[in-house]
């Protein structure tokens, strides 16, 4: 008989201890699903939310990646859209201007092989895939200079490739953009 | 507890544990693939199944188009690394008819005399390439317009593949003893100057960058004065303008002499 007991209680032990562990599993997953969707939602690191393709060998012939259409355009919602294209060895525009304190759009994307897209100072830090389109939203919050390296290497002159990013006051951003549809601010 | 199966719906721990594991993947599921797509409106979603099929990283072709049309000709040549790398015998017998008118100012040889750039050994997707653009009118030369003007597709392809076919020949200022600058080897990575070396064959080559050895240095600077100012823009997607505007006078000097004086 008092074996009998010790095999009762000796179960109910194992299930509680059980049940706790596996709700304390539950939590760590639910709070780690929870972490993914609030850094997702606050825009700290995310994957692009769409997969746009783009012909690398065609970029110039037709579409927004022709020379004419890349650097910064004003919308008519008062975001900012830049478009630029990374190639071996250099980023066209080579320098990029935007306003500080509004909502920036990169698309940009590779005319031959993978390059980098960082931008100093920003948590700007992804990459260039040839046949894809890379967009990312951003905001400055200060005017200011930043250094556009290729991060990625991309050959032998990819010491040579970076561009700059000057963001300047929203004032005068749009006093720029209403002289010009696409600005840039190479010299 | 050992008779009792431990897969089964009235096990009621492995009820609770698969049902609490599908709970979460279901959660997760509409969580990852509409809620958190949803809540980004820089993504312009159409409703829940474009959300679902972004999320789930469904390609789809950037189809917008340019707002801003260009207001001069681009390069409209669709460069690749295997353009025109295959020897066609019969190209290259066609381009040697063709390549007579060319001989005035190229040399019968495909190497000149005046300042006009040497074509001998010259890569057959870079002259076809400058021929197209000449036609199109994306380089502009009252020289070579009409020449190209009056030129097939074909035509071009077979001078071209004729000029690569003719072996290069040093030009009387030869000199490979002559020290390369520092421009050609290294660049100026501080000014945004990958070396030349990197894309005109020395170290590596680019397809559609011409050899530039044996080269006239008054051709040379010429062309890039043209590309810094901006007079010529055939150079698709501005590869060549980028750099050209960093180049300071007197490295456009070096390298101009530095090429003539190469084999
Ligand atoms: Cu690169």
């Amino acid at each position: 008989m008092a074996t009998e007991t010790d095999h009762s209680l000796g179960e109910a032990v194992a299930a509680r201890i059980e049940r706790r562990w596996a709700t304390l599993s539950i939590v760590i997953v639910g709070l780690l699903v929870g972490m993914a969707a609030y850094i997702g939602i606050h825009q700290a690191t995310m994957p692009q939310g769409r997969v746009e393709t783009a012909d690398p060998k065609t970029l110039h012939l037709s579409g927004e990646f022709i020379e004419s259409n890349l650097g910064s355009e004003m919308e008519a919602d008062g975001s900012v859209t830049v478009r630029a294209i990374g190639q071996q060895y250099s980023f066209t525009p080579q320098c990029v201007v935007v306003p500080a304190e509004t909502p920036i759009t990169f698309r940009a994307t590779s005319a031959d092989v993978v390059h980098g897209f960082l931008i100093e100072g920003t948590n700007v830090n992804t990459m260039l895939v040839p046949g894809y389109v890379t967009a990312l939203p951003v905001r400055f919050k200060a005017p200011g200079d930043h250094v556009m390296p290729c991060q990625e290497f991309c050959g032998i002159g990819h010491q040579g490739m970076w561009g700059k990013v000057k963001v300047i006051d929203k004032a005068a951003f749009r006093d720029l953009a209403a002289a010009k549809r696409r600005l840039t601010c190479v010299d | 507890m050992s008779d009792q199966p431990l897969f089964s719906p009235r096990n009621p721990w492995f009820g609770i544990s698969v049902g609490v594991t599908a709970a979460i993947a279901v959660l997760s599921a509409i969580a990852g693939l509409i809620w958190l797509p949803l809540a980004q409106p820089n993504l312009k979603l159409a409703g829940v199944w474009d959300a679902i099929c972004s999320a789930a990283g469904v390609p789809r072709a950037a189809v917008q188009e340019a707002g801003v049309k260009p207001d001069f000709k681009t390069s409209n040549v669709v460069m690749t690394s295997e353009m025109l790398t295959k020897v066609d015998q019969v190209s290259i017998g066609r381009g040697a008819t063709l390549a007579q008118r060319c001989a005035i100012c190229h040399g019968p040889q495909g190497v000149s005399d005046a300042h006009s750039p040497n074509l001998a050994g010259q890569f057959a997707a870079v002259t076809y390439k400058e021929l197209n653009d000449f036609k199109t009118g994306a380089r502009v030369s009252v020289v070579m317009g009409p020449f190209a003007a009056a030129m097939s597709d074909q035509d071009m392809k077979d001078v071209a593949a004729y000029y690569a076919y003719l072996p290069r020949v040093p030009s009387d200022n030869l000199d490979t003893g002559r020290a390369a600058p520092a421009v050609v080897v290294t660049g100026a990575p501080m000014r945004n100057i990958p070396p030349c070396g990197s894309c005109h064959g020395d170290i590596d080559n680019k397809a559609g960058s011409p050899w530039l050895g044996g080269q006239s240095a008054v051709y040379i600077k010429a062309q890039l004065e043209a590309f810094a100012s901006g007079a010529r823009r055939n150079d698709i997607s501005q590869q060549m303008r980028n750099i050209a505007r960093r180049m300071t006078p007197e490295e456009i000097d070096q390298v101009a002499h530095y090429y003539e004086a190469q084999p």
